[in-house]
Parts: structure tokens; C-alpha cells; sequence
């Protein structure tokens, strides 16, 4: 199987190249025989790709301990769950699930259009092509991950040999979350190649800009759900499985799954001008360049280790290829654009710096201001190592500092950019809009200070979120109202209806509302207490208004892990009225015995998390010490993730029909309050915004 | 393996809490050592949390957690922090704190032991300031450029309809209408 593998392997990057240099000549020729042989060389492979990786996955679950990936990632008695993660939990199968996902795009891009855009689909064949061989490269002549494990023989030449058991998976990756987190993530990641390819060859095949965004609409929406998705899950992980009491550190990897979600949702933004308005055509094609780059990027800091010491870099042997082929993408590129720039002409006028327009270039830059400091301080230890020889590190409390007014700013742009209209924005309409939710925002903002929240930054991001939750409120309220006045519907209906109407704008406000609940529990870290205590069984200890008490301990032998779990009761309460009990635990994987698992016991309500760690025992008392931390509003963060989920689901269907232009239309008699139908924010307008 | 009171010593006692020991026959003498222990007890525990904090501003220097000393959890080992390098440094930074010295002191006191990768974040000095200068640079830059544009904008000719806008241009009109022939949705 492993040799079928292999063999995959190498016959889909032959197909790769036949359908990047066969697609070049397909341009130029236009030969229908060979735009069709092209493109189903790219189909090939794609399924050669899925057939390598079966092959892996194969090798994985038939426990083939002849294969050096398999001895360094799996063992017997890993349960099947996480042997599917083993696929990806090293480099070789990591950059393998890359180019399986990306296939998985690309043969659906591929079949979508198959029939369409004739002219159009040999450039874009091209490009993904283009980032097939270059993961294929890796996967076959650098990182491979069928080689198999050898020894000098008698002979003194090299032979093949089996191990009886392998090393086992990583126990910080044997987790429910790990199996599906990656998969997310590396799905956002590749997705976005395909906005990439069709904006590039939109410009190679000189489009005007607005072509390709309409192409991709729904592939970026799609990238950019999974890249979402694959954040939320990766914070959840940390916050669940590594123990620290956190769910977002600003490591390397997680600064690196965040870079091109930034740009990713600055161009979901400013694309909005392009289609509306005309404008930021130049800016759009390379947002989404810059995005499919941060993705590569992000992809070549998690793997090479080039952060963790810039000397990794030079013993990495992916390092350098990444590096090459950012270059050559950069400069593909900028020659591209350089010599058909004049296809992105803006069309359009601005008449205010209060108007919709601007407050999307505020928001764009707030995000790539966002991603830029993001960026430098990821990279700043490896930046000074060079140029100082000191390398200077740079954790959590720098980006805090950075970038929680950067994240104020664009809460504030969030509540404020949807109700300024095209073009002008009068006083009048300002204040219609905007009174109300200033109103709820400052009463949000004195209850929390009543409620102990004095922290100012902390006031103000409750104060901004509500501002924002009651504009969507208000948004939906007055759009319902015209449907509701018009049809006679029940509000709740009625605000259906709005939404399935225009659901790429009312999914946009749910995603909104997600991210202000996001904001909501992140708010709540400077709250966070915690206390850590060894404790002998009986002994209790207090944390806020719970008592916790423990009450024993046992072990737990499962087939894979030995786990050692503390019994905690807790109380709440002067009147210590038993809430539950935890049961955190440390787990003993085996063939890992270097390492431990963490599983954290966490009684969570909207108000607070109580998070209890099983630290271990203590080496100096030998007794158990319980880490104990009160965390408040972190569901909310979980809860806002789900939402924008929602929203992003919401906004990929199409509308229900075709919306109704309101905009000027007389008033029925008998609903006078639909007045506001005729602001620019609440007017049912064609299209999208 | 089940934990019980029999495998845990009975004489181990929690460090943040000194059970007090009281016998009719204690002398003033013992009480008054008793009062003195406890006040350096409580002084030492107010210390260490202290130590903790001002550790939240420097590194663990363990190589395998990238964390804080004053927050090490260590994730993924046996005992999930801080690890053994953790407290050796939160205790340097007791005694340091013991010496009088100073937040930044004792960081500095760390930085020439370790060097520059004990920092959590960048100094405000050197080299280090330019992590802390860049995002505000690029923040004023792209405010610049957002003022610029608007005003560029601003100052082109009014355009009949936003909602179809008219094209100026020949090679877009061309383009726009070989777009159309070429692509269908």
C-alpha cells in the first residue's frame, strides 16, 4: 500500500504539471481537445491525491510499522477516532492533508465550471495547478510521508525492517476537538487559493475586477466559515486540553491561523464596495493575494519551526522551498498586475467622509493594521535576531497591549459602518440611528461597572458591544416592520422573512451579533482569577463564591492512557449548596511516557467558568494540587462562535426572491411607523450590502 | 492506583495555610516565636504572589512551554507547572524582591543573566522598540492613505447612478462586455 501510495503521489504531481503546462499552451493555442486535457489532468490529480491519502490513512488503521510515519505517530491500541488524526499530526501528513483538502477544492471548481466560463476556467486551471506542484514538490521529494523504516544488515547494506509498536500520537492531539479542528483550519487555509486563482486570472485574462468577485463570492464566504471555525475549535482545544486557564496565548501557530482570517475579513468587507460602488478594485485583487500569502505563510511558520529559532530555518528542509515559492508568487503577481492594471479602473465618486465608503476603508484598515501587528510581533524574535544577534521575545501582554484597541476600533466600526449610507450620511440620520444604541450602550456600560466590571477597557468593549448588538437589533426591527406592515406577518416571521430575502446582509448582522458575544467574553480576562493549592483528600479551598472540596481520587485504565482523576465536589454559597461534581484529570498515554495529558474539569455557566486542573502530584509534598481558576463570560466566546457560524451559513443561501426596491416607494396609510423603511440603513435595497 | 490519606503524608500541610498549634503549656516565649513565624509567614506568601506577578513579565526559561514564569502551566508534562525552572526563577524574583529591588530591576536582573529572550515583551528601548513603534507607523500611514484616497475620490466627477454605475472607459467597456460573452454564472 505504501508503494501505491507513493506511486499516487508522484503521478499526480506528472498530472500537475501536465495541467499547468498544458493549460499555458491551451491559452495560448485555445485548442478545445487540450483546454479539455488539461483540465482533466487537474481532476486526475486530485484523485490521485485522495488515493495517496487512503493509502496513508490505510497504513495508519492496517498498524504498518514498516512506515517511519506511522512508527513516529500511531500505535496499536490508538483508538480508530484519533488514527484518522494521525493523518495530520505530523509534517509529512500535515502538507499531504494540505494538497487532499486543496484537491477537494479544486476538483469541486473544477466540475462546477466545467461548462462555464470557457474563456476564463484555462487561467484559473493554471493557477491552481500552479499551487498543486508546489505542494505536490513537497510531498514527494521533500516531506514524503510513505518512507519506510530501514537498518544495515548483515550485508552492510540498507534493509527493510518492522517495528512490533509505534511511538503513538501526541497526547495533547488525542482529544475529540483535534480530529475535527485541523481539518477546519487547513480547509480555511486552502480555500482561499480559489478567490486567489480566479482573481489572478481574472487579471491574466484582463477582467474588470468585478467578474471574478462575483465568481468567488460564495468560495471566500466558504473559506473564511472553515478558517473561523478552525480558530474557535483551536482556542477551545487550548482551553479544554492544555490547562493554563487561556484559549488564546498568541503562539506562533495560533498568530499564524489568524493573519489570513484578518485580510480574509477586510476583503469580505471592501468587496462589498467593489460590487455596489465600483471602487477598490486594485485594493480587492490584492487583499485577496495578500490573504492567499498569509495562508502560505502561516502554513510555512507552523511547519518549519522558522519562530521557534531562525537557525530552524536553515536546518528545516521546508523552509527554503516556502520561501521560494512566496517570492515567485509575489512576483507573479505584481507582474500581473502591473501589466493590466488598467482593468481596475474605479469608477465611482465619493461625496463624504461620513458615508458607507469611507467607513469601509476605516474598517480595512483597522484589519490590515490588525494583521500587520500581528505579523511583525509573530516574526519580531526572528527579526531581531538578525539584525541585533539578541533574539527579543514577545508573548501575550505585548500583543494585548496592541491590539485590544485595534479590536475596540473595529467594534466600533462594526456598530457604526452598516447605518451610515452611500456615498453622504446626514446629521439627521445619524442621530435616528444611532441614538438608541448609544443609550443601550452606556446603561450596559453602568450596569457591568455596578455589577464589579471596573476595568476601562474592559467598560468600554461592553459599552461598544451592546452599542452594536442593539444597531443590529434596530436593523432587523426596521426591516421587519416594513415586511410586517406591508404583509401583515408577526414580527418574528416578518424578521424571517427580511433575512431570507437578503441573506448575505442579514447573515452579515448575525455574524456581527456573533463576534459582539465574542467580544462580550473576552472582555471578561481581566477578571479571571485563579488559585492553585495542594490538597490533601478532604481538604477544600475557595474561589470566588464556590468551595471546592475533594473528596477523592481514583484511576482510570483505559486502553490507550492510564488516567489519575481527582474527585472534586463543589459548593457554592455561603449556605454551600452543592452545585456538582468535577472529576479533572491527568492522563498516561502509552508509548509517550515523556508526556501527559490534561483534561480540565470546567462547570460553566453564562456568568463565569469554574475551570479545575489536576496539576499533578506535587514533587516536593507528593500530594495532589488542584489549579483552580474563575473565568468569567467565556461561553460567551464559545456561544459568539456559533453564531457566526449561523451567520455565515445564513449568508451562503440564496436569496429567497428576488428583494423588493422599496426605496421611494409611497407608504401604506396605515403604517406611518415605517417611516424609517426610507433611511438608507433600513431601505431594502437590490443586491448586496 | 487509589489515593487515599494512608499514601499521603499526614504531616504535609498546605503551605498557604499554617495550622496553628496551641498547648496549654506553650510559654510566652513560643507564642511570641509563633507570632514572629507567622507574620514571615504571611509576608513570604504575599511575596511569592508578588513574585508571581512580576514573573507574568518574564520567561519561562524551561525551553519547552513558551510561557510566563509567574503563569508556567507547562502544558503536556507530567506536572502542569510551574515546572521546576519556573520556580527557581519565581524564587530569584522573591529574593530580589526581598532586596528591595524593583519590577524592572528584576527584570533587567534577568535579561543579563538569560539575555534578551527572557523578555515577554519587547523593552521600549532599542532595537525593542520598533515592535512597539510599527503597528501605531502603519496605523498613521494607512490613516494617511485612507484621507488621501477619500479626498481623491471626493474630487471626481459625480457619477448619474450608483446602482449601475456608467463606465468612462473604452478598454473596460471592452473588457466588461468580453467578460460578459466569456463567463456565465
Amino acid at each position: 500500500m505504501d508503494v501505491f501510495g507513493s506511486f499516487s503521489l508522484l503521478l499526480a504531481f506528472v498530472c500537475a504539471v501536465y495541467a499547468f503546462v498544458g493549460g499555458i499552451a491551451a491559452i495560448k493555442t485555445r485548442h478545445p481537445l487540450l483546454i479539455k486535457s488539461t483540465r482533466q489532468a487537474g481532476m486526475a490529480a486530485c484523485v490521485l491525491i485522495f488515493l495517496a491519502t487512503i493509502s496513508l490513512e490505510y497504513l495508519f488503521f492496517s498498524d504498518n510499522f514498516s512506515m517511519a510515519y506511522v512508527v513516529s505517530h500511531s500505535n496499536r491500541d490508538l483508538s480508530t477516532f484519533y488514527k484518522i488524526a494521525a493523518l495530520w499530526s505530523g509534517q509529512e501528513g500535515s502538507l499531504l492533508f494540505w494538497s487532499t483538502l486543496l484537491s477537494i477544492y479544486i476538483l469541486s471548481v473544477l466540475i462546477a465550471y466545467r461548462n462555464k466560463n470557457g474563456e476564463l476556467m484555462p487561467y484559473v486551471g493554471v493557477v491552481l495547478a500552479g499551487v498543486q506542484i508546489f505542494f505536490l514538490t513537497l510531498n514527494n521529494f521533500v516531506e514524503n510521508p510513505f518512507k519506510t523504516l530501514a537498518t544495515v544488515g548483515a550485508s552492510g547494506l540498507l534493509e527493510p525492517f518492522t517495528r512490533m509498536d509505534g511511538n503513538g500520537l501526541n497526547p495533547l492531539l488525542q482529544y475529540p476537538e483535534m480530529v475535527i479542528h485541523p481539518p477546519n483550519l487547513y480547509s480555511g487555509y486552502t480555500g482561499f487559493t480559489i478567490p486567489f486563482a480566479f482573481a489572478l486570472a481574472a487579471l491574466l485574462a484582463r477582467y474588470p475586477g468585478e467578474k471574478w468577485i462575483h465568481l468567488t463570492r460564495k468560495w471566500t464566504m466558504i473559506a473564511w466559515c472553515f478558517q473561523s471555525i478552525g480558530i474557535m475549535l483551536g482556542a477551545h482545544w487550548a482551553y479544554a486540553v492544555l490547562g493554563w486557564g487561556g484559549y488564546w496565548g498568541w503562539d506562533p501557530v495560533e498568530n499564524a491561523s489568524l493573519l489570513p482570517w484578518l485580510t480574509g475579513t477586510a476583503f469580505l468587507h471592501s468587496v462589498m464596495m467593489q460590487e455596489k460602488r465600483g471602487m477598490m478594485k486594485v485594493w480587492n485583487v490584492w487583499l485577496v493575494f495578500c490573504t492567499f500569502l498569509l495562508c502560505i505563510l502561516g502554513t510555512f511558520l507552523t511547519r518549519s519551526g522558522v519562530v521557534s529559532s531562525v537557525h530552524a530555518f536553515a536546518n528545516s528542509q521546508i523552509g527554503p522551498w516556502f520561501v521560494g515559492f512566496i517570492l515567485l508568487t509575489l512576483a507573479v503577481c505584481f507582474t500581473a498586475y502591473f501589466k493590466n492594471r488598467d482593468y481596475l479602473k474605479s469608477e465611482n465618486q465619493l461625496d463624504s467622509m461620513v458615508s458607507r465608503e469611507s467607513s469601509f476603508l476605516f474598517n480595512n484598515l483597522l484589519f490590515l493594521v490588525a494583521c500587520i501587528a500581528v505579523l511583525s510581533g509573530t516574526l519580531f524574535p526572528v527579526f531581531s535576531e538578525w539584525f541585533t544577534n539578541n533574539r527579543i521575545s514577545v508573548g501575550a501582554p505585548f500583543f494585548n497591549k496592541i491590539m485590544v484597541p485595534i479590536g475596540l476600533a473595529i467594534l466600533f466600526l462594526t456598530g457604526v459602518g452598516p447605518l451610515l449610507a452611500w456615498r453622504k450620511t446626514s446629521a439627521d440620520s445619524m442621530k435616528r440611528n444611532f441614538g438608541w444604541p448609544l443609550i443601550a450602550g452606556l446603561i450596559a456600560a453602568v450596569l457591568f461597572f455596578i455589577a464589579g466590571y471596573h476595568e476601562p477597557a474592559s467598560l468600554l468593549c461592553f459599552f461598544l458591544c451592546f452599542f452594536v448588538f442593539w444597531t443590529v437589533v434596530l436593523e432587523f426591527y426596521r426591516g421587519a416592520k416594513v415586511i410586517s406592515a406591508r404583509t401583515g406577518m408577526d414580527m418574528m416571521m416578518s424578521a424571517h422573512e427580511l433575512a431570507m430575502r437578503n441573506t448575505r446582509r442579514y447573515g452579515g448582522y448575525i455574524v456581527h451579533f456573533g463576534m459582539v458575544l465574542v467580544f462580550i467574553g473576552i472582555a471578561g480576562v481581566p477578571f479571571n482569577k485563579d488559585v492553585q493549592k495542594t490538597m490533601n483528600i478532604g481538604d477544600s479551598m475557595k474561589l470566588g463564591p464556590y468551595t471546592l472540596s475533594l473528596q477523592s481520587a481514583d484511576t482510570k485504565v483505559e486502553k490507550n492512557y492510564t488516567a489519575q482523576r481527582m474527585i472534586v465536589e463543589v459548593l457554592e454559597g455561603k449556605d454551600q449548596k452543592q452545585i456538582m461534581m468535577l472529576y479533572p484529570e491527568k492522563r498516561q498515554f502509552q508509548g509517550n511516557e515523556q508526556a501527559a495529558g490534561t483534561m480540565v474539569a470546567i462547570y460553566s455557566t453564562l456568568r463565569q467558568d469554574l475551570y479545575v486542573v489536576y496539576a499533578g502530584m506535587d514533587p516536593d509534598t507528593n500530594m495532589p494540587v488542584i489549579h483552580a481558576f474563575l473565568n468569567p463570560l467565556v461561553k460567551w466566546i464559545w456561544l459568539g462562535g456559533v453564531w457566526v457560524v449561523m451567520g455565515t451559513l445564513l449568508a451562503l443561501m440564496p436569496n429567497r426572491r428576488t428583494t423588493l426596491v422599496l426605496a421611494g416607494a409611497p407608504e401604506p396609510a396605515a403604517a406611518p411607523a415605517a417611516a424609517p423603511a426610507l433611511t438608507p440603513s433600513a431601505t431594502l435595497r437590490e443586491g448586496h450590502d | 492506583m487509589r489515593l487515599s490519606n494512608a499514601v499521603i503524608p499526614s504531616e504535609a500541610r498546605d503551605v498557604l495555610f499554617v495550622r496553628r498549634r496551641t498547648k496549654r503549656t506553650a510559654s510566652l516565649a513560643v507564642l511570641l516565636a509563633f507570632a514572629i513565624g507567622s507574620l514571615w509567614t504571611t509576608q513570604l506568601a504575599a511575596q511569592s504572589e508578588r513574585a508571581k506577578q512580576v514573573g507574568m513579565h518574564i520567561k519561562c526559561m524551561c525551553k519547552g512551554c513558551d510561557m510566563t514564569a509567574g503563569g508556567c502551566a507547562h502544558p503536556g508534562g507530567a506536572f502542569s507547572g510551574p515546572c521546576d525552572s519556573a520556580k527557581a526563577e519565581l524564587r530569584q524574583i522573591d529574593d530580589l524582591l526581598a532586596q528591595g529591588k524593583s519590577e524592572q530591576q528584576i527584570i533587567d536582573a534577568f535579561v543579563a543573566q538569560y539575555g534578551t529572550i527572557a523578555y515577554v515583551e519587547p523593552p521600549k528601548h532599542g532595537f525593542g522598540l520598533v515592535a512597539w513603534i510599527m503597528p501605531f507607523f502603519y496605523f498613521l500611514l494607512g490613516l494617511a492613505l485612507v484621507v488621501f484616497i477619500v479626498r481623491k475620490w471626493a474630487m471626481r466627477p459625480a457619477a448619474a447612478s450608483s446602482a449601475a454605475p456608467p463606465s468612462h472607459n473604452e478598454v473596460l467597456d471592452r473588457a466588461r462586455a468580453q467578460a460578459a460573452r466569456e463567463t456565465e454564472d
